[in-house]
């Protein structure tokens, strides 16, 4: 076991190499083998022969990860508690929650359209910001969580189904729809779910992949 | 393979799909998450044609099928895709009537398009240049997402609009369709090997012009 002071000052390394021989890294693209060498920080490392980013050295990666997903967390808290849209129309006041939109497709009959809101906009964001910051943190400390290996895998393997983003160009799109019909206000879960978006955004691009797997390598040594 | 750049399924080498470590493919299973190693991903064109030519067949029924149907004042109005765009484009929100026609309409058929013609490229049917390759390939894992927002736009709408008789919206089973063509080109997408575009390329160029026949991948 390493003592406390080897442990942080792990984590203070801008990217630890695991042990053990050159390191090679292969583009996803073209399947070109290279010799990985450090890059500076704020840098990319690209594939010689198509241009593809091998990986990128961010700086203050651990930090950055850690605090733009804990940001996430506490902006999805808000999502569920104050509506998007509040729509006035005659006498009758309504409001849109994501969790709103897919109870009102499961009780009017389309289950797997309601299922499938809940997985893109509320369960695939959660995995990876509760992933990203459950793995990063005790990182910062040079110390793996328990079970983080499995955790890191299933936050990349949610990755491609958060849609944040796509929820949110639908919500304006509904706007103008019903701009026609009814008076409608944009509420507070609205401008939390766009701060989201972008915490979500940053804490993805906050640490590179193979710099987290470094990391996750190293600690659990 | 004489090629001046080392590829690493020459080596035995692989990298793991899910934390790109570089490990020999003989160890099976990635030392440091666990996933399975492969050279190349098993079964990548006949999954990948496979799955689109689902996405295809959902593709009709999606547009013709309505997405969703609106009752105002006792009037029932069914909607579709195409039609809601019209809309948007006769009472002159040209943005917006934009933006649901490449999401909704463009967008899947591209993408179903342009992996067809990545297959076709990855078995030697078309020989295409590498830039153009790497911008459809990234076109075709970056955009399909983008689609879903006209699901989202039902929820919403099925959502907030449940006015009692004065107006209610209920979602129709073209969005089931629509849901459909989303995904199963997203998993279309993922289950393509870009690799073998480029094993194609290397093929050609240390193989004679003339000879054109494919030979088996290692």
């Amino acid at each position: 076991m390493k003592s406390g002071l080897s442990r942080s000052l792990l984590a203070s390394l801008p990217w630890p190499k695991p042990p053990g021989g050159p390191r090679h890294s292969v583009c996803h693209f073209c399947d070109t083998l290279h010799e990985s060498s450090p890059v500076a920080e704020g840098s990319a490392a690209r594939c010689i022969r198509c241009g593809a980013v091998l990986y990128q050295n961010r700086p203050a990666s651990l930090a950055r990860a850690s605090a733009f997903s804990l940001a996430a967390l506490l902006l999805m808290g808000l999502v569920h508690v104050f509506p998007f849209l509040t729509m006035d129309a005659a006498t009758l006041r309504r409001h849109l929650t994501l969790v709103g939109a897919s109870t009102a497709l499961m009780d009017e009959g389309a289950p797997i359209l309601g299922v499938s809101i809940v997985l893109f906009t509320v369960i695939a964001p959660l995995v990876l910001a509760g992933g990203m910051l459950y793995v990063c943190l005790p990182l910062m400390f040079g110390r793996s969580a328990p079970l983080a290996r499995h955790v890191a895998k299933w936050m990349y393997r949610s990755e491609p189904w958060n849609m944040v983003e796509v929820f949110l160009l639908g919500v304006l799109v509904s706007l103008l729809k019903l701009a026609k019909v009814a008076e409608v206000h944009f509420g507070l879960g609205f401008w939390a779910f766009a701060a989201l978006m972008l915490c979500m955004a940053a804490a993805v691009a906050g640490i590179d992949r193979e710099e987290l797997w470094d990391r996750l390598e190293v600690a659990a040594k | 393979m004489n090629t001046p750049y080392p590829k690493a399924a020459d080596h035995g080498l692989a990298a793991c799909h899910t934390c790109g470590r570089v490990s020999p493919v003989t160890l099976g299973k990635c030392p440091r998450c666990g996933s399975h190693l492969h050279l190349r991903k098993p079964a990548s064109i006949q999954n990948t044609l496979a799955l689109m030519a689902a996405a295809a067949a959902l593709y009709i029924p999606s547009h013709m099928l309505p997405i969703m149907t609106v009752s105002e004042l006792g009037v029932v109005t069914t909607n579709t895709i195409i039609g809601g765009m019209m809309t948007f484009w006769r009472s002159g929100a040209y943005p917006i009537a934009i933006v649901i026609f490449t999401a909704s309409i463009l967008i899947p058929m591209l993408k179903i398009v342009a992996l067809s013609w990545l297959c076709a490229a990855a078995t030697g049917r078309v020989h295409p240049s590498p830039a153009a390759l790497g911008k459809v390939y990234w076109f075709t894992e970056l955009l399909g997402r983008w689609s879903m927002v006209d699901i989202f736009v039902v929820g919403i709408l099925v959502s907030i609009v449940q006015l009692g008789n004065y107006m209610t919206i209920t979602p129709g089973p073209g969005a089931l369709a629509f849901a459909g063509v989303v995904m199963l080109t997203m998993f279309a997408a993922m289950s393509f090997e870009p690799r073998m575009l480029w094993d194609r390329l290397d093929e050609l160029s240390s193989a004679p012009p003339s000879n054109d026949s494919a030979t088996t991948p290692s």
